[in-house]
């Protein structure tokens, strides 16, 4: 007969392991599941984002595709497939994936989400745009509906997010847009608008902003070769790869036309030159935005270059008659035009 | 309109139809709004504001042209800098001695009094020559000082001066990957540290404002300055003529500050690139019209704002450290103090840093307050119980350069190791409160600290390659 307190401590510890691993809601068993759980959610929701994202270019979806892009092994695959096709958000026809109405919303509730989320990262927080993909990637899987439509009214019902695509509504339905076309489509020496730029592949969309371009910038090809393409603002030149080039959308630039050549960023302005403020980069949203607008650089304000330190940045603009000190960066978000002095 | 006067509609339809119609609006409205707004305003100034040539207006126009000239902008910020460091070490020097000898004339008087009733010895030594002769210490090297910095300072505050500093070294501060303003906070800092990190409210990227926070103890604040004037006349103005010394010494001191400049901004760029990744934000400042200083409230707001704030704090912080000076200096086991053994057993590290285990000890019982750093170490170099007064610039140099062995190495690495060591009690707390987290606290420790290490290590170890010292 072995020791009673032995056994009662044994059967003491059995217990606590059993409540270790099978508590109702802290044990390892639940927390497993749950984290298993989530894990196939955000697998479910990147599938049906990916999806939509393709309806949207109108192209369908093999499954292929969803192995290579979103590298999920094909096993896997078809395990999540047959639960999405049980809850009744894809249809599988022939050996493409398509939405149901149910899943097409799901899908654009999530697009909605993670557009949000870039807007807000961008433009409140001013993260770099290289890392808000990442990030806003694992926000849109863990905020409510609720959370997002608070979200959507703090930001002000934005209606792009900060690569230019469309944001869908509380109803998912999206803001009417103009098709851009790609750059690598653009004809030659026309002035196109930029309304897009394709965030995905990461590399591609890296180099785009390290080259400058901004959403909303008027360019000209100027040149247009296997090896690369050269744009041209007026001011400066940007160069890309050609697959980089189709990941940049243009519409045809009315604006250019009413500015003629004489529109430019305040930050290239003369000393002691007034000029008049034009408008503000559409890139330029939230916060530096607000606060532009605040300082009064309201279109048709005038505004000249008053001080300058001895490194030569940032410059000091008199404007509504107080002096307001901007970096050389963000007098580049401004659009001006010379005004005769008096 | 007749959609809201249409009495058959329930809030509910007008909501759908505002959601309706949001879309419409397009982004450019909220711009529409401010822009009719300020035609609005403008309208109203026009017909109501009646503006004539105005000729102070011109005036300031000019003195911005020369005072953020690319000339002329920074000679004269580190003129007026010199000027400030300047008129607080010559208007301080009588007040200092005034205060002083009035101070430890009651302590004399009163530890007497003790004696004469009979209270043992060790109460009248610990309360007297312990906590009291810390607060005296503290309040007449530190008072005539910030009652002359602060007041200077603000008035350069309420003259518009300090926007322009920020706008002379925004550039730097850019490249290095924070904001403007922080030339502001580090301003601040000269008074005091803790005051500097509360000042980084004004710095709206969390990012940014962190920056701000952990780089702010690169200058030295009141507390520091006595450590700094006493090496600039110890070791660099005594061999100038009575006249020249004063310039020379507040040359010293700028040049020191100028060095902790300079880590600011290195450990800025480091930390933007490293532990606080990311771009520098988007900086907008004013730069107000000048105007004439407000004196009355300059007086009120720099004493009793600032200089009775940080006094009082310095002395809570003190009276502690005097006591504990106290029980260092008058423990005696097998014929040596314990400050003597403590210090003893540092020596080899701080030899290491070309410094001595005498200095480290004097740095470890001032982390509450480093305005007792000099005279801790005078307090353990001439084996007297307790704190004592600064016995005279000749003095000063036998005790220190004839009997301790004193170099121009150790000169200069106790300057380093007083720019850039860890920030007071005060200061951690502080950083601690406005960050709301442990973990930055201990950063802004761990970086100080190891880059005194690391620097004071690296220019003794030079300095002993070379043969120098």
């Amino acid at each position: 007969m072995p020791d009673p307190i032995v056994l009662l401590l044994a059967a003491a510890l059995l217990f606590a392991l059993a409540l270790l691993i099978f508590h109702p809601r802290k044990g390892i068993f639940i927390r497993l599941r749950a984290g298993r759980a989530a894990a196939q959610r955000e697998k479910m929701e990147d599938i049906l984002k990916f999806i939509l994202d393709r309806q949207q270019e109108g192209r369908f979806t093999s499954n292929e595709a969803l192995i290579d892009v979103l590298s999920i092994h094909p096993n896997e695959l078809l395990r999540v497939r047959k639960t999405m096709e049980a809850q009744g958000l894809v249809r599988v026809e022939g050996g493409t994936l398509a939405l149901t109405a149910t899943g097409q919303q799901l899908a654009l509730q999530i697009a909605r989400a993670h557009r949000l989320w870039e807007r807000y990262l961008a433009t409140e927080a001013r993260l770099p745009l290289q890392k808000i993909h990442r990030e806003a990637h694992r926000m849109e899987h863990r905020i409510s509906q609720s959370e997002v439509n608070a979200l959507d009214a703090a930001l002000g019902y934005p209606l792009f997010d900060p690569h230019g695509d469309p944001i869908p509504n509380r109803a998912g339905e999206l803001p009417a847009k103009e098709l851009g076309k790609p750059l690598t489509e653009w004809e030659a020496g026309t002035p196109g608008r930029i309304i897009q730029f394709e965030d995905e592949p990461p590399l591609a969309y890296e180099q785009i902003l390290a080259e400058g371009l901004k959403l909303g910038q008027t360019l000209r090809v100027i040149e247009a070769t296997p090896e690369r393409y050269v744009l041209t603002d007026g001011e400066n030149e940007y160069r890309l790869a050609p697959a980089v080039a189709a990941n940049v959308f243009l519409v045809p630039s009315p604006k250019a036309a009413i500015h003629g050549g004489d529109v430019f960023p305040l930050a290239s302005l003369d000393d002691d030159q007034p000029a008049e403020v034009v408008n503000i980069d559409e890139s330029c949203q939230g916060f530096t935005r607000r606060r532009f607008l605040d300082l009064g650089l309201t279109p048709g304000t005038i505004i000249y270059p008053e001080l300058n330190n001895f490194f030569g940045d940032p410059r000091a603009y008199r404007v509504r008659g107080t002096l307001i000190a901007l970096r050389r960066d963000q007098a580049g978000m401004i659009q001006v035009r010379r005004l005769e002095p008096e | 309109m007749s959609v809201l006067t249409n009495e058959n509609l329930t809030p509910q339809d007008i909501l759908a139809k505002a959601q309706k119609l949001r879309p419409q609006l397009g982004d450019a409205f909220r711009d529409e709004i401010v822009t009719s707004l300020y035609g609005e305003a403008e309208r109203i100034a026009q017909r109501a504001v009646h503006t004539t040539k105005d000729k102070r207006w011109d005036f300031d126009q000019r003195i911005d042209r020369i005072v953020t000239s690319p000339v002329w902008g920074l000679p004269i910020m580190l003129l007026l800098l010199a000027a400030v460091f300047w008129i607080t070490i010559v208007g301080a020097n009588i007040p200092s001695q005034m205060l002083a000898t009035a101070l430890f004339w009651l302590e004399d008087k009163a530890s007497g009094l003790f004696t004469a009733w009979g209270i043992p010895w060790w109460i009248t030594g610990f309360l007297w020559h312990g906590i009291y002769r810390g607060l005296a210490w503290v309040v007449s090297v530190m008072l005539p000082p910030m009652a002359i910095f602060f007041p200077l300072f603000t008035i350069l505050e309420d003259l518009g001066y300090l926007p322009r500093v920020a706008f002379n070294l925004d550039f730097l501060f850019k490249k290095a990957g924070a904001h403007g303003k922080q030339a502001l906070t580090m301003a601040m800092g000269f008074g005091c540290n803790a005051a500097g990190v509360v000042a980084t409210r004004v710095i709206d990227s969390p990012r940014e404002r962190l920056i701000a926070i952990l780089t702010n103890n690169f200058v030295p604040c009141n507390g520091r300055f006595p450590t700094l004037i006493m090496l600039a006349t110890v070791f660099v103005a005594a061999s100038f003529s009575p006249v020249a010394a004063s310039f020379v010494a507040a040359g010293s001191v700028l040049a020191v500050v100028l060095i902790g400049v300079f880590f600011t901004l290195l450990v800025s760029w480091v930390l933007s690139r490293t532990l606080l990744k990311g771009e520098a934000s988007a900086f907008t400042l004013e730069l107000p019209p000048y105007r004439r200083p407000n004196i009355g409230r300059i007086v009120y707001t720099s004493l009793i704002d600032r200089t009775i704030f940080v006094l009082w704090r310095a002395v809570l912080m003190a009276a502690p450290a005097g006591a504990v000076i106290w029980v260092l200096g008058n423990i005696y086991v097998n014929g040596n103090s314990l400050a003597i053994y403590i210090a003893n057993f540092l020596n080899p590290f701080g030899v290491l840093l070309g410094l001595d285990g005498v200095i480290l000890l004097a740095y470890i019982i001032a982390i509450p307050a480093n305005e007792i750093v000099v005279p801790t170490m005078l307090m353990v170099y001439t084996g007297t119980g307790m704190m004592i007064d600064l016995p005279g610039l000749d003095g000063l140099r036998t005790l220190l350069i004839g009997q301790h062995g004193w170099t121009l190495l150790t000169a200069i690495n106790l300057m380093l190791f007083s720019l850039l060591h860890n920030p007071c009690a005060t200061t951690i707390a502080t950083i601690y409160k406005e960050t709301k987290s442990a973990k930055w606290a201990t950063v802004s420790v761990i970086i100080t600290l190891g880059l005194a290490f690391l620097v004071t290590f690296l220019t003794a170890s030079f300095a002993r390659l070379i043969g120098w010292a």
